[in-house]
């Protein structure tokens, strides 16, 4: 039982960190929504003008970018995704020889970051002739979103009670009917988790497409973002909402899957 | 046909014997529970039996077809699993149809069939439910009607009623019995418990340590142990037990045991130090003139088991520990004195050093 000072206290800090969270967003949305006549200060509020919106992604070219990033985002959470589901599966729940050696492996995808990889890479693109394409930012991020994904597919799978699978293939049912029909519908939470926490990443991701393109069709947003603040460093009206665009795909995405986000995060940390 | 043999079957798992030189026989029909203490291998028998376990030694035969390499979907096998495992997504009516639908079975059969389980399991109401929203004996009786529904060769049941409530589970397990009669399939039944082993199987396989201990009905199992641990095992009190030295007296044997010194008459052919087996039945309240009982034989009472109908009392004579089985509430508490005497017939006897069986007092007075 907790008691009421104690509540109090629990509400009082919740809310000081909630304030703190959200302070700067709030702040950037109503610079963004600022008048862009009128001397501007950071987070101050004087009215809605929707039209910085549209100034911003006229000049910023934020359409090109927006288009580029959801290319690349899109191909990289579904392709990434679905490997990451049949290697978390295999991990998990197949036993075959060298499965655990051959999982550490996959981790390291998961502790060297990428400033320590992009200059080799951008020589094997080089090489490759891929830098300046897509492929340039989307293999890489394939390839380091499917170590974080079978790291948290396995872990789903190897939650899953074993008899549910024994008595599945005891019922008929193969590996692959299995992993579709009987898993898959249970692993809801835990796939859309991974799907928010891969989009936010590739969504994100910078130095990769900051190295790897150079041409401005190639742009994702937030490179896109970067050379728009550095053409437009006076006009803080113009960088907020340029700011607000590149980051609204996310939160949507999060929005949208936030119950099954909770769900998933949660899930191994509370019996069910 | 769908007779089960293990013939001298091992598994293993690294250095460690799960299972070791199991051979057994179960005929077609015949209602076969592995039971034992956890560890005991049990489980690990009959999930080499359904596949679920690769097989380190020997070979499994389901009818005449050797199984060892078989895969579990192709064994003709249904399996209820200990935790039900249904499949939470998936309404009552798809769990059924869930082995059917993957075996090609056609549409307006897999309807019959359900149905027909559905009736015979009382879940008709449930068909449209999904399994978070049943009971415990609900879900277990899904369990049940998803083997059903396949008509196996064999069905195989890892301790199916372990999660229900005691009431339940002895209701339950009459509910298995008679579904199993009716059917008349081979099943294979795992369970730690002796008594849903004793009311439940035709015939009983105690497992211990990896290995066979013994096979035999339920009567021959209680009243012939083949030694000491399935004579522990099997009984509920278990038997107590006490190392005595034996010596001859007039016209049979004396044996010695702390406060125990009884002679058994006619009783010969035992060797010098024997162990002592008695169930609680075999050891009563002494009344002078009862014929039927050796002693008395004076002790402390340790402990009372009042169960209402009986009293069970733990006694402490001198060392030798005895359960005394007393008619209806016994006024006794712990540390008074009681006085008991020993039905002879009752007694087991088995070597010290091995703990296999010796004959019994009827037995070695012939």
């Amino acid at each position: 039982m907790t008691s009421r000072t104690e509540q109090t206290l629990t509400y009082t800090i919740l809310g000081l960190f909630s304030l703190l969270a959200l302070a700067p967003i709030v702040g950037i949305v109503f610079t963004a929504l600022q008048n862009p006549d009128n001397v501007n200060a950071f987070g101050s509020f004087d009215g809605i003008h929707l039209g910085n919106f549209k100034d911003a992604w006229e000049q910023g070219n934020f359409g090109s970018y927006l288009k580029s990033s959801a290319i690349v985002t899109v191909t990289v959470v579904v392709v990434a995704g679905t490997l990451s589901i049949l290697s978390g599966y295999a991990f998990g729940l197949m036993r075959f020889r060298g499965s655990g050696v051959l999982f550490y492996v996959f981790l390291l995808g998961l502790m060297v970051p990428m400033e320590a990889m992009i200059v080799p890479l951008y020589y094997d693109l080089r090489d490759l002739s891929l830098t300046d394409t897509y492929w340039a930012l989307i293999l890489p991020q394939i390839a380091t979103s499917v170590a974080f994904g079978t790291f948290w597919m396995r872990a789903f799978f190897r939650s899953v009670p074993r008899s549910l699978v024994e008595a599945a293939r005891i019922d008929g049912a193969t590996s692959w009917f299995t992993l579709w029909r009987v898993l898959l519908p249970l692993a809801k939470p835990a796939v859309l988790t991974m799907t928010v926490l891969l989009f936010m990443w590739t969504w994100n991701e910078f130095l990769l497409a900051l190295v790897m393109v150079t041409d401005e069709g190639l742009r994702t947003a937030p490179l896109g973002l970067s050379f728009f603040q550095g053409r437009n460093t006076s006009n803080l009206t113009l960088l907020a909402a340029g700011s607000v665009i590149v980051a609204t795909p996310v939160v949507v995405v999060y929005m949208f899957l936030q119950r099954h986000f909770i769900r998933g995060m949660l899930s191994g940390a509370v019996k069910g | 046909m769908a007779e089960v043999r293990f013939i001298d079957v091992d598994k293993r798992y690294g250095g460690v014997d799960a299972v070791r030189g199991v051979s057994l026989d179960i005929a077609d029909g015949e209602f076969m529970v592995f039971v034992g203490p956890s560890g005991s291998g049990k489980t690990t028998a009959l999930r080499m039996l359904a596949g679920l376990e690769s097989i380190s030694g020997g070979q499994i035969t389901i009818g005449d077809r050797v199984v060892n390499d078989v895969a579990p979907r192709e064994r003709d096998i249904a399996m209820v699993f200990q935790d039900y495992a249904l499949y939470p997504q998936m309404t009552v009516f798809d769990n059924l149809a869930f082995g059917l639908r993957r075996r090609k079975v056609p549409k307006d059969e897999i309807a019959r069939r359900v149905a027909r389980a559905a009736e015979a399991l009382d879940l008709g109401r449930y068909l449209r439910r999904k399994p978070g929203q049943l009971s415990g004996g609900q879900a277990q009786r899904v369990a049940l009607g998803r083997a059903l529904v396949r008509d196996p060769q064999v069905f195989l049941m890892d301790e199916p009623l372990s999660n229900l409530d005691a009431k339940l589970r002895t209701q339950t397990r009459g509910e298995i019995k008679r579904l199993q009669q009716e059917v008349g399939r081979t099943t294979v039944y795992v369970t730690h418990d002796q008594v849903e082993a004793m009311t439940m199987g035709d015939r009983i396989a105690v497992m211990n340590d990896g290995v066979l201990e013994q096979v035999g009905t339920p009567e021959e199992l209680y009243e012939r142990p083949a030694n000491r641990f399935v004579a522990g095992f099997i009984g509920s009190p278990a038997m107590a037990f006490f190392d005595a030295d034996v010596v001859a007296a007039d016209g049979g044997a004396r044996l010695r045991c702390g406060a125990v010194d009884v002679v058994l008459p006619g009783v010969g052919g035992l060797p010098a130090e024997v162990t002592v087996g008695v169930r609680p039945e075999c050891a009563r309240p002494w009344e002078e003139g009862d014929g039927r009982l050796v002693g008395p034989v004076s002790g402390v009472v340790e402990y009372v088991e009042a169960l209402g109908r009986e009293t069970f009392v733990g006694v402490d004579a001198g060392g030798a520990r005895v359960v005394v089985h007393c008619e209806g509430r016994a006024a006794l508490q712990p540390g008074d004195a009681i006085e008991f005497g020993i039905a002879p017939a009752g007694l087991r006897f088995f070597a010290c050093d091995s703990g296999l069986a010796l004959p019994t007092a009827v037995e070695a007075a012939r």
